[in-house]
């Protein structure tokens, strides 16, 4: 069992530029995907979202294995900027886990 | 017997009928029975050139009984009533024979044995039309008055209602303070105004209206009379116990819900922290900012819904309770309002913000109330937690179902309805109660406020889950519903009841117990000697009397003995 860490989200920057609220989990982003990421990006934002730091900490490499090719991005029927959320998840992952 | 005249029409009704039943040897077989003038199938009888040929033939042969074998007598038992009366026939002495829902839909396999079935069918229909007599609707004259029981939103604007149709208005409500449960309430959904001031309002407009009259601490505790005339027996306690009679012409009964009260252990009911969404509200509506428990500020709080609803097999109540999604949003919203920094989480199955209450859903979204639905099997725990507060273990639908856990400083049940224990008053209107608990209307679509008790109407929490503003709308439902009956001043009931003979009757009181509807009483009749009487506005026909008296004195008009018997022997005779 995860406990949630009501902070994880604001930390990322959920309030600025990381939003997956609207997500509705259709799941294109994940068939569409050239890498064929199966992580990215549903669960891995619902994770952030709901303050599940161990399982987003569990999942660098599917962060840094992205293109950032944004096809998911544009391709989302809800307007979820997922590649910038990618960025978002990197740059968390520099600064809490690289101390960069 | 004397020479009848009876017009016997079989249905095709397009094949439903025909493609099973020999509707064409049906005819042949019932031609000769005694008493048929004419025997004719149609394609649908139904139609307007049917219904035109019947009423032609009623009144060119001059027939004095109609038999119809098509559909359900649910469906145009009255369509043909109707027929009957336009030509100038008693619409009582009209039979329809159900030869599809009971025979061809049935019997889909079997051609012949559907075709014999539906001949001895037929029979048994003539051969009751044959002892058919005239009979007329019974009327009463209604008394102009309308007794309320309940003061809530519900009872209060149909009293309103009521008054304002010209009605007198009598309004009965056990508390000492008018308002029921909205009273209490703060801002409520979906326009934020106070309980207390709608209630306010609607008192205000009450206290105007010369027509109502308002009993406090009273309560209903007998019925008597009959439909458009009822006498009830009202018994006040406030200083002094006394009971009055009033006579009134219908009722309304808007006497609202109960809250589901949570079993000691159930979600963690009872560890403290875990509230009720009414304690809740309770809560939010004292608080002028952020929330404050035993002095420890309340910066997390969980949301359990569908707590008491939607049971399955965890408990009785099956229901949704409709309201309790969009009341617990609105709360949320107003916990945001009164502390912005409030992290809010939502544990549920569905969310049912229908209509327009998914814009608060929406907002409640918007503000950062994290929603986690969890399934229908797991729900989730609440255990006591680290440093006084409380742990929530829920599964996540959109991570996979991860078990997650939640620390929190408030667990709010999202409760439902359930309905409201009232004993007495189900005894005395004797009203008809559902299988979950809650008082039964007619027809959920087409007769949704009235009961199978005549002049009975129900409206508000007292007949399921409402929102406020549904109750009030049942309400006024329920007004139309009195008004129309009441503002005509009579009232033409089915005259297909029991009925006494008083030659046979000998007063053993068998009927009188056995009646549920109260229909029957003892009469003095002259010479001192007693005979059952039965009131044609009470009874609905049921026939439970009629095969309980020994002498066999009651007979239920349109199904007498002796009709029955003679279907008894068209339905046996050998068809060959």
């Amino acid at each position: 069992m995860t406990v949630l860490q009501p902070h994880l989200a604001a930390e990322v920057g959920v309030d600025e530029s990381f939003n997956a609220e609207a997500c509705m989990n259709c799941g294109i982003c994940s068939a569409i995907c050239p890498m064929d990421i199966p992580h990215l990006p549903r669960e891995l934002f619902r994770y952030v979202e709901l303050g599940m730091r161990d399982e987003v900490l569990a999942h660098q490499e599917t962060v840094f294995s992205c293109l950032l090719c944004k096809l998911c991005d544009v391709n989302c029927p809800a307007g979820v900027h997922i590649a910038d959320n990618v960025r978002s998840l990197r740059h968390y992952f520099n600064r809490s886990v690289f101390r960069i | 017997m004397t020479a009848r005249r009876i017009g016997v029409y079989v249905c095709h009704c397009g094949g439903n009928i025909s493609d099973y039943v020999d509707v064409d040897r049906v005819i042949d077989a019932v031609k000769g029975e005694e008493g048929v003038t004419v025997a004719r199938t149609a394609m649908f009888t139904c139609s307007d050139a049917t219904q035109q040929e019947i009423y032609d033939d009623i009144q060119s042969l001059g027939l004095d009984g109609l038999v119809v074998a098509s559909c359900s007598p649910k469906l145009h038992t009255l369509t043909f009533r109707g027929v009957a009366k336009r030509a100038g026939l008693n619409p009582y002495r009209y039979t329809q024979v159900n030869v599809r829902e009971q025979c061809s839909w049935a019997h889909t396999d079997d051609r012949e044995g559907a075709t014999e079935k539906a001949i001895r069918l037929v029979r048994a229909g003539i051969a009751r039309t044959a002892l058919l007599a005239p009979l007329d609707p019974t009327v009463v004259e209604t008394v102009p008055k309308t007794l309320v029981i309940g003061a809530g939103i519900a009872g209060l604007r149909a009293a309103i209602g009521l008054a304002d149709i010209g009605l007198s208005v009598v309004v009965v409500e056990r508390e000492a303070e008018l308002g029921g449960r909205v009273q209490a309430f703060g801002p409520m959904y979906p326009n934020d105004k106070e309980g207390s001031e709608l209630i306010g309002q609607l008192v205000e407009q009450v206290r105007r209206r010369e027509s109502i009259a308002v009993f406090t601490q009273a309560e209903v505790v007998k019925k008597a009379g009959s439909f458009g005339n009822y006498v009830v027996d009202i018994r006040t306690h406030s200083s002094s116990s006394m009971t009055m009679q009033l006579s009134v012409g219908s009722i309304i009964v808007a006497t609202g819900f109960a809250d589901y009260q949570p079993a000691e252990g159930e979600y963690g009911y009872g560890i403290d922290g875990v509230v009720t969404l009414p304690e809740y509200k309770a809560m939010l509506d004292a608080a002028k900012g952020p929330l404050v428990r035993d002095g420890r500020p309340v910066r997390d709080v969980a949301y359990v819904y569908c707590v008491g609803s939607r049971q399955g097999d965890q408990g009785p109540n099956q229901y949704c309770s409709r309201f309790c999604c969009s009341a617990a949003v609105h709360a949320s919203l107003q916990l945001h309002e009164k502390d912005p920094a409030a992290r809010q989480y939502h544990l549920y199955r569905d969310m049912r913000t229908y209509g327009k209450y998914e814009l608060m859903y929406q907002e409640s979204r918007e503000q950062g109330s994290l929603y986690l639905k969890f399934p229908e099997g797991e729900p989730p725990a609440v255990a006591k937690g680290a440093d006084g507060r409380l742990l929530v273990t829920v599964r996540d639908q959109l991570t996979g179902q991860k078990e997650v856990g939640i620390a929190v400083d408030l667990v709010v049940l999202v409760t439902g309805m359930v309905p409201r224990e009232n004993r007495e008053l189900v005894k005395a209107l004797k009203l008809p109660i559902g299988r979950d608990g809650f008082f039964n209307e007619i027809h959920p679509k087409l007769r949704p406020v009235e009961t199978v008790v005549d002049g009975v109407a129900i409206c508000g929490a007292c007949q399921a889950p409402k929102s406020s503003s549904e109750s009030v709308m049942s309400a006024l439902a329920a007004v139309t519903q009195s008004a129309a009956i009441l503002r005509q001043g009579r009232a033409e009931l089915d005259p297909q009841v029991a009925t006494v003979d008083a030659d046979l009757c000998t007063d053993c009181g068998d009927c009188y117990d056995v009646c549920p509807y109260d229909a029957i009483a003892p009469q003095e009749m002259a010479a001192g000697r007693k005979v059952a009487m039965i009131n044609p506005a009470t009874c609905k026909g049921c026939g439970g009397c009629a095969p309980l008296c020994p002498a066999g004195a009651i007979d239920l008009q349109g199904y007498t003995g002796a009709q029955v018997v003679a279907m008894i022997d068209g339905l046996a005779r050998e068809v060959v």
